[in-house]
């Protein structure tokens, strides 16, 4: 058999004429708003359900509770898929991308707006209205999206943390180390005082401001209708300012510019540095890899002048293209309803975002331990903690801010000019997105 | 050395115009003759070669023309893309980071592909000799080289930090602490030592390789003819391996200009302060992942990437080719 040779110059040039028209066919998928799917039938069929890193501390509990959703809805399976912490971002992706996203999903608000954008998320204000009430209305309201109508996903736990402090590099400082800062006024004091005193040598923070950072320092961070960035104005150039002066004094890591959270806490348990953001986690691993800091470790609340501290916020979503929508819904529900939110908190250092919950003996008594003492003012500050990361900010805009801040402590570009390029590109991005 | 030919027509390379002259060969063709062949593919060897080319195709000419095709798009991660035309490539040009990447990648290949033409070679000539214990040394060099990226990566990190090893030494001398992860420039720097560090081990293989084919006899002559070790290596031992350099030189400049992990590792993923130390490489991730990735543009500097990287092998092959003329 013999193929002309016309044909085999015709056959290659359609297959590379599909090659480059096959991928732009691609680009017609959905957008604007989720599905509204009922989720009033049967809860029946398999489902997936997909978490973030919780499988190497926590199988017990998932697979404990699974086995107890498939018992209480005959007819009912779920398949675990847990995924690492790093990429958790771009595995969504691939999976949004390629049609693959499970069922019901463990999701951020950040990373619930690109998803809920492109119609992948479930509206619940639509399919599971009735559950509202079950949750704090501000971890309920932390999952809309502004631009788009609708709530979509079920809160989950929520997270805050204290601050951690090296009691021993602030009494060498003079400073008295039982009356740690509390407002960013005292914090850049005693960070001046602490470099001062020990020539440079030691910082007292490890990391550049982020967002949280303005929003904690009272800076407003976007517009009411979420269509504009607004962190330039003149407290944003203020907190640069003083970071600024903090940089040259060595106040501030010198490699603070290429921080990471990972290395910011290396840096915090080799005390090379006086004060550092964890959680109650932390304690245990202060005192199997630093002793010695163990010894001299101080816990004080998050620096704000707002009053309100940070709080992280997980929620659970709902593929909207799911083929078994009440399962799907039932089973995201019953991972997030008050009892299971209860029994994981007491697993791990966590705070349920259920009505009610955190006024449980649990976040209130003390016992006398430390890790307790750190979890009874974590969840009395949750009451008034606000999530500060707007949840249109994406990864590439969080890096024009960190670019701009970068710029503003080296000198390159003035705190004002540096933030004004920052909300400029910002602003770009969020326009396209 | 040109290759002695029978004929002018040969020599030049031309055919003789006119009727082709018959094989004294039977040859089995069918009727309708040379024109007939021309016409027609034979089947077979498209069906041998098949599976090679399915695979090819699917991961690598498909991925290529799909992102050529995406850099004419606005497309991102989850949302639908539309034809641009050439606006991806128009805010590229006025992209200050694209400009810092391409000026960063660009910095790389000159840093990094002279260090590995020479010190390879000279670590082959070292390890070349045949002494007790030498395959130690040579497994010892090679290490570095089956070493995980990330691991080796983490170690220098280590190593330079603030508070690290070298800048310990440094202190102790009274020259340091040196920003080694907190200059812009000396970050690169770093980086590329890492990069020369990591790759010695393999281009000294291959010059080894080119070593062991050095006529010895060329050798014996030349000390004969009263040439000291630098005479000889001059003389017989680098025009030998020039070839070798020439490859070594292509391949290290490709794959400096697609530099990626060592810098993500030691800068961080922001790409040092204020995103100095980006790469070109480092932009494409960057700007294409996650979901909201600029899929579209991603794709715009990717096609750069490789425009630049065949440039940069062409240049090398010609110039190669001039030495030879």
């Amino acid at each position: 058999m013999r193929i002309p040779r016309r044909t085999a110059r015709r056959t290659v040039a359609t297959a590379a004429a599909l090659a480059v028209v096959l991928p732009l066919s691609a680009c017609g998928g959905a957008s604007g708003g989720g599905g509204g799917a009922d989720a009033s039938g049967k809860v029946e069929g398999s489902i997936t359900f997909q978490t973030w890193n919780l499988r190497a501390n926590f199988k017990p509990y998932f697979t404990g509770l699974i086995a107890e959703f498939e018992k209480k809805h005959p007819g009912t399976e779920v398949k675990w898929v847990d995924q690492p912490a790093e990429g958790y971002a771009d595995k969504l992706s691939a999976d949004a991308a390629g049609g693959t996203l499970p069922d019901v999903v463990n999701v951020s608000p950040d990373l619930l707006a690109p998803l809920a954008k492109a119609g992948l998320a479930l509206d619940l204000d639509q399919a599971a209205a009735k559950y509202e009430k079950e949750y704090l209305p501000g971890a309920w309201a932390g999952h809309r999206i502004p631009g788009l109508e609708g709530t979509y996903a079920f809160p989950w736990y929520l997270n805050t943390g204290p601050l951690f402090y090296n009691k021993r590099l602030f009494e060498e400082a003079g400073l008295d180390a039982e009356k740690p800062p509390t407002t960013y006024d005292e914090l850049f004091e005693q960070s001046l005082r602490i470099a001062g005193k020990s020539k440079g040598r030691i910082a007292t923070l490890a990391s550049i401001p982020t967002i949280e950072d303005f929003g904690r320092y009272g800076v407003p961070l976007m517009n009411e209708e979420g269509t504009a960035f607004t962190f330039n104005d003149a407290k944003g150039v203020e907190l640069l300012t003083r970071y600024k002066e903090l940089y040259d004094a060595k106040a501030l890591d010198p490699q603070a510019l290429t921080a990471t959270p990972e290395s910011s806490g290396k840096k915090f348990l080799t005390q090379a540095v006086a004060m550092n953001p964890g959680s109650a986690l932390d304690l245990e691993k202060f005192r199997k890899q630093a002793p010695a800091l163990y010894e001299n470790i101080g816990i004080t609340e998050q620096i704000s002048n707002t009053g309100k501290d940070n709080m992280y916020v997980m929620g659970v979503m709902v593929n909207a293209r799911t083929e078994h929508t009440p399962a799907a819904v039932a089973f995201a529900h019953f991972v997030t309803d008050a009892p299971r939110q209860m029994e994981f908190a007491k697993q791990v250092a966590i705070f349920p975002s259920t009505a009610g919950s955190l006024d449980d003996p649990y976040f209130t008594k003390e016992d006398g331990t430390d890790a307790t003492r750190v979890r009874i003012a974590a969840a009395e500050s949750l009451k008034t903690a606000v999530n500060y990361t707007p949840v249109l900010m994406s990864e590439q805009m969080k890096t024009e801010l960190r670019n701009a801040v970068a710029r503003a402590l080296q000198g390159k570009e003035s705190p004002k000019e540096a933030l004004d390029n920052a909300v400029k590109a910002c602003n770009r991005l969020l326009k396209q997105s | 050395m040109t290759t002695p030919t029978t004929s002018p027509a040969a020599a030049s390379g031309k055919a003789p115009k006119g009727r082709a002259p018959s094989s004294p060969l039977p040859t089995g063709r069918p009727r309708g003759g040379r024109s007939r062949i021309r016409r027609q593919l034979p089947v077979s060897p498209w069906l041998f070669a098949a599976p090679g080319l399915l695979v090819a195709g699917a991961f690598s000419l498909y991925p290529f023309l799909s992102t050529v095709a995406n850099s004419f798009t606005d497309r991102r991660t989850l949302l639908p893309g539309r034809f641009v035309g050439l606006d991806n490539y128009r805010e590229m040009l006025g992209d200050e980071m694209f400009w810092i990447g391409l000026r960063n990648s660009t910095l790389y290949v000159l840093g990094v592909v002279p260090a590995l033409v020479v010190l390879p070679l000279l670590l082959a000539l070292l390890v070349e000799k045949q002494i007790p214990g030498i395959t130690f040394f040579r497994s010892a060099f090679y290490t570095p080289v089956v070493a995980s990226i990330v691991v080796v990566g983490l170690i220098w990190v280590w190593l330079l930090d603030e508070r690290g090893l070298v800048n310990s030494v440094l202190e102790v001398v009274g020259a340091g602490p040196v920003g080694f992860l907190s200059d812009q420039w000396l970050l690169l720097l770093s980086a590329m030592t890492v990069t020369v560090w990591k790759g010695l081990g393999y281009y000294m293989i291959i010059y080894l390789a080119a070593l062991g084919n050095v006529p010895r006899e060329l050798h014996e002559a030349a000390s004969v003819d009263g040439a000291g070790p630098v005479r000889r290596f001059l003389t017989v031992t680098l025009p030998a391996v020039r070839s070798t350099m020439v490859l070594v030189a292509a391949l290290s400049s490709v794959a400096a200009f697609k530099v990626f992990s060592e810098v993500y590792l030691m800068a961080g993923p922001g790409g040092g302060p204020a995103g100095e130390d980006t790469t070109l490489v480092m932009l494409v991730q960057r700007t294409g992942t996650g979901l909201s990735g600029r899929v579209g543009y991603s794709a715009a500097i990717s096609v750069v990437v490789f425009a630049v990287t065949v440039a940069l092998m062409l240049l090398v092959l010609r110039a190669d080719r001039k030495e030879d003329a």
